[in-house]
């Protein structure tokens, strides 16, 4: 491959860190500030669904900055690809999907990165399928942090690749990270502000949702997790791919 | 000019002690067709990676290579790129994009080309491959056949002045082979583009070669003219002479002595006009009629198919139309025929997984699609999918045996026994502890054959075994076949490839438009066919009608002599 | 699938003016501005799809709005005036049924506009955009579009071939069929993985990886891109000035206010009136052409 001098493109990665960082220290009070001063403050959808592009922004740019291998870019289309198309293996089990699993697997077996990518072009991608709403950018967000989060944990040695570990984290990031996230967006974009009540009417009514959804997600990270992360182990060894 | 040299070049994998490739000089001129083959493993995917760096595989290398006359190593990544064009054996994987025009442009935009010129090379080459009319499709929506010209055209879009092939059309069926490589063979006469591949379709290949390189262990063993190289392997009594095309064949086994010297038949047309030359006063045997029903009447049955129809959709066409055959038990059948006539899906109606609208499928009597799976499937009826890679499941080939016994209720002595049987059968031993990936095509095959006989059918169903395997692997294939048959299992098997029905086949029938349109034993079968038969029958049918094999029109051959 | 006549615009444009109508439509809480934007929504959708959009508004649509509308006065109780008591003690406030109202109306608007939005920005549309900023995600989008259907296949491939080996993954009760899922989806993630490496290097040996890589598309940007831009914009400014100097907003608590009429309001709202129509107004020039070449032919 092209091998450019280390600190030169270190340096540049460096640079474009830093105008991120700008940005969202300066986008990101921008637009709360207007929301307040400009939109009366009163169209928190709106304002939190730009806060949330905002959040896509930095991971972009440090990828892009990277100026990611051939194989890089095919294991995260091929990962999104399986999470995506995983659906339709299980068209038999309708609300019980393994994509929250495989995204955690992603995560634990290619970094936080990878598990960011995966987990957002993940609800990009079958949105595409079923289409977009204003429920796409939430949906990113929420399988990307849990991606980015199942990397994070996993690199910091807090999460374990044991099964037990992972059903854990699983199970909770399903009904804490995600479920709060998708009930949360619901209540924005019907009531004025966020109260109490309506949230925990969101929550008392999505809830039968939200435990479906990690009861399938602790279900198939008991089963396919070690087997899936044997096999990307494999393709890590076999084809000199190591963590990004 | 010499746009490769290579000398003295060595390579092993990491870790090997054996040379996947040992002292090799080769010299490739500016506009030469160059055809290599060799057995599976014999180094020639390895030798054309070399030529290529970014494809090269990691491991020790020696000796060099010298591209347009510069050190490979030294020729910028850019230059690379765009020259030494480079076509995979899957086009499913190496079309990377989800359009057809994207996907036209992807190495250009690589090179960084303006949208201008990009648009004009696009253009160029959409016209020269004849694909405007598929431009704006989503790639899905292509034939395998399409596919491969796709990733063809992208790579000529880049403006390579070599073009390297591995085993480019090993997932075709013949049709869509021969339009892939009369295209090869225009790029390289029209446009002077070197082309330099492996191929397994000899037949088609060797008149546009203007050299074939022969490959054994790593090593070169013949590196001439085809008809120099096919004598030098004849000479050497080489196993890969085995598949030289058919008239070569015949004509070396026929004539032994001074007339040798001459230039060796590498077509129809030249074998055709040798045996005009030499047997014409052989006596044309009548032409024999269709012959109706073979089945002799005190055999049971084991598949019949009666006035079956079948369509996907009830709107829809019909795909089987007024199907009936009967397979007696511990025939062996070949159904033959072009894409799309609904072979497979008959196959599908046999396996139960759809069912007819009208008409009966039965299987020894009873009607698949209402079976219990377990029953079907169990000591009944095998099938082996077209693509042996659906069917593994576990890390190592012995885990994978084991695997499909899992339910079965034997004792693991018992089961250890039955994976021993079926691992000498299938000649599975050395392979036992890989990755079922890590196989060949043809050692895939088998170890998915072996899955299959596991669970002891009593009737195999095969779809498409020979796709992708080399000579010596089909050989080895219709040998199992052959030997599975004389246990007693009835083979029923779908197949592009005629001359392997022809000559394992105990009776062929040919599939048209959703029905058997005609069937007989092979010999009678092909002897009836004008086209659709095997290229030894094309050269000699004028002569033999009912030879068929190449040992066939020997044989005749050599009694015309006698006479 | 109909032919559209924005839809034929280059991506951006068609992008601006998603961007521009979605945005307004969330922001915008206003009556007025409000049905504009759900006529446009309404009259688009239908342009677009033809009688199935007339069904899909009516029978999803139209309950959700009902439910949604429902929903904020439940839960809350800002407002000054109070309309009746809910058993549980908490009261019923005018202010917070008309919010509901107007909250379920923008939701159901937006939904329609993206209804509208994927028949119009398809896959390679976003891709090419994407591609502008992001091309090496932009990439994975447009090489995840290609392995889902080729996935897809594969699993029902899997599935027969596993059937055929008595492995029915789509039988046996629910633990059964959820571990014959997570079989297929197994067998997947070995097969495509395999395959996938042979992927990488057919992008290496297009040149991937090169410096200096640019982005081909079939868009063009032509004239009438600009024109439609160019109108769109200054729309979209005479809106957004509005928005600025408060002439479309209105303030639900605690009491209900709106502005009066005023000559630059009602501007304000003639020029949202013609953004969210833009589509088919264009539509129907179109049609009013081919009318007339037709009967001149």
């Amino acid at each position: 491959m092209l091998k450019q001098p280390e600190n030169v493109s270190r340096r540049r990665l460096g640079k474009r860190t830093l105008t991120a960082a700008l940005l969202i220290l300066i986008v990101i009070p921008a637009t709360i500030l207007m929301g307040v001063f400009f939109l009366d403050d009163r169209k928190y959808y709106f304002i939190s669904l730009l806060l949330l592009l905002y959040t896509f922004i930095p991971f972009a740019i440090v990828f892009e900055g990277r100026k990611p291998q051939a194989r890089e870019l095919v294991v995260i289309a091929v990962l999104t690809a399986i999470a995506v198309a995983g659906r339709s293996a299980f068209f038999m089990l309708p609300q019980f999907k393994p994509v929250l699993a495989i995204v955690i697997v992603a995560g634990v077996s290619f970094g936080a990165e990878a598990g960011f990518l995966v987990g957002a072009a993940t609800a990009l991608v079958s949105n595409f399928f079923f289409g977009q709403g204003p429920w796409t950018p939430w949906q990113m967000f929420g399988f990307g942090i849990i991606g980015f989060l199942a990397g994070a944990l996993f690199r910091k040695g807090w999460l374990k690749r044991s099964k037990w570990s992972l059903c854990l984290f699983g199970g909770a990031a399903a009904i804490v990270i995600y479920g709060s996230i998708m009930n949360v967006s619901s209540v924005l974009m019907v009531t004025p502000q966020l109260n109490l009540q309506a949230l925990t009417a969101a929550f008392a009514s999505g809830f039968w949702f939200d435990f479906v959804h990690a009861v399938a997600t602790v279900f198939f990270l008991f089963i396919l997790a070690r087997p899936m992360l044997e096999k990307l182990d494999r393709i890590k060894e076999k084809y000199g791919l190591l963590e990004p | 000019m010499e746009i490769y040299r290579i000398q003295g070049l060595s390579f092993a994998f990491p870790g090997q002690e054996k040379k996947a490739l040992s002292s090799i000089n080769l010299t490739i001129s500016s506009g030469e067709f160059v055809t290599v083959i060799g057995k599976s493993g014999s180094g020639k995917s390895t030798l054309l990676r070399q030529l290529k760096p970014v494809l090269a595989p990691h491991g020790t290398r020696s000796g060099f290579i010298e591209y347009n006359g510069k050190p490979l190593g030294e020729v910028g990544h850019r230059t690379q790129a765009a020259e030494i064009g480079f076509v995979l054996q899957h086009p499913d994987n190496s079309i990377v994009t989800d359009k057809v025009w994207h996907e036209l442009a992807f190495g250009l935009e690589s090179l960084g080309l303006n949208v201008g010129t990009i648009r004009l090379r696009v253009a160029e080459m959409a016209s020269f491959f004849g694909i405007q009319t598929w431009f704006h499709r989503s790639v899905t929506e292509l034939s395998g056949g399409q596919k491969q010209l796709l990733a063809l055209a992208s790579v000529m879009a880049m403006h390579p002045s070599v073009l390297i092939l591995d085993e480019p059309t090993s997932q075709l069926d013949p049709i869509a082979a021969a339009d892939f490589l009369a295209t090869v063979g225009k790029i390289n006469r029209e446009l002077g583009t070197t082309v330099i591949m492996t191929e397994h379709r000899l037949e088609e290949v060797l008149p546009l070669s203007d050299r074939l390189v022969v490959m054994d262990d790593g090593c070169i063993i013949a590196d001439d003219t085809p008809q120099i190289s096919g004598r030098k392997l004849h000479e050497l009594g080489h196993p890969m002479y085995a598949s030289m095309p058919a008239p070569m064949r015949i004509y070396t086994s026929v004539e032994t002595g001074a007339i040798f010297s001459q230039q060796l038949p590498l077509t129809v047309k030249e074998g055709r006009q040798w045996l005009l030359n030499h047997f014409s006063n052989g006596a044309v045997e009548p032409a024999m009629e269709i012959e109706e029903d073979l089945v002799a009447a005190d055999r049971p049955i084991a598949i019949e198919f009666r006035d079956v129809w079948f369509k996907y959709e009830k709107t829809g066409p019909d795909i089987i139309k007024d199907l009936s055959i009967r397979v007696p038990k511990g025939e062996f059948h070949c159904i033959v025929g072009g894409n799309g006539t609904g072979k497979s899906t008959a196959l599908s109606l046999l396996a139960g997984i759809v069912r007819p609208y009208r008409g009966k499928v039965l299987l020894e009597g009873r009607q698949p699609s209402s079976m219990k799976t377990s029953d079907l499937f169990r000591k009944f009826l095998g099938v082996l999918p077209q693509n042996p890679q659906a069917l593994f499941v576990k890390k190592t080939v012995e885990l994978d045996l084991y695997d499909i016994l899992s339910d079965s209720g034997l004792s693991h002595e018992q089961q250890k026994l039955k994976v021993q049987d079926v691992t000498v059968f299938a000649e599975l031993e050395p392979l036992l502890a890989k990755h079922p990936y890590d196989l060949s095509g043809g050692e895939q095959q088998r170890a998915a054959l072996a899955k299959v006989l596991l669970l002891e059918p009593s009737i195999l169903i095969l779809d498409e075994p020979t796709k992708g395997l080399d000579g010596f692997f089909k050989e080895k294939l219709g040998l199992f076949l052959q030997k599975l048959n004389a246990q007693g299992v009835t083979i029923l098997m779908v197949s592009h490839d005629v001359e392997f029905c022809a000559k394992y086949g105990e009776v062929c029938s040919m599939f048209f438009d959703g029905a058997v349109v005609s069937s007989g034993s092979a010999e009678s079968f092909f002897s009836g066919n004008s086209f659709y038969t095997t290229s030894a029958n094309r050269m000699a049918r004028h002569l033999w009608r009912d030879a068929v094999t190449v040992e066939g029109v020997v044989q005749r051959c050599l009694n015309s002599r006698k006479m | 699938m109909r032919r559209d006549s924005f839809a034929g615009f280059h991506p951006f444009v068609n992008l601006a003016y998603f961007a521009l109508v979605i945005g307004c439509s969330m922001a915008f809480m206003h009556p007025l501005s409000l049905a504009i934007s759900l006529i446009g929504a309404l009259s688009y959708s239908v342009v677009l799809n033809g009688r199935k959009a007339i069904l899909f508004n009516l029978i999803y649509m139209l309950p959700l709005l009902l439910v949604l509308a429902a929903f904020n006065p439940l839960f809350n109780h800002a407002g000054a005036t109070i309309l009746f008591y809910l058993p549980n003690g908490n009261h019923v406030t005018k202010e917070s049924i008309v919010y509901g109202v107007a909250a379920a109306c923008m939701y159901v608007t937006v939904i329609i506009w993206f209804s509208c939005f994927n028949k119009v920005m398809t896959s390679d549309k976003l891709i090419y955009l994407f591609g502008k900023v992001m091309p090496a995600l932009s990439l994975i989008l447009s090489m995840t579009l290609r392995f889902v259907p080729r996935y897809r296949h594969q699993l029902s491939v899997i599935s027969q071939a596993q059937r055929c080996i008595g492995r029915d993954v789509t039988q046996g009760n629910f633990i059964q069929k959820a571990r014959g899922g997570l079989r297929m989806v197994s067998i997947l993630t070995t097969w495509a993985f395999e395959n996938a490496i042979e992927t990488a290097d057919s992008m290496k040996a297009r040149g991937y990886g090169l410096p200096k890589r640019t982005s081909f598309s079939i868009y063009r940007f032509d004239r009438r891109d600009i024109i439609v831009l160019a109108i769109l914009t200054a729309l979209a400014a005479v809106v957004l000035a509005g928005a600025a100097w408060g002439s479309n907003s209105i303030r639900f608590f605690p009491s209900i206010a709106v502005k009066g009429y005023s000559p630059f309001g009602a501007a304000v709202y003639g020029a949202y009136f013609i953004v969210c129509l833009l589509p088919v107004m264009l539509q129907l020039m179109e049609e009013v052409k081919w009318r007339f070449i037709e009967s001149k032919a």
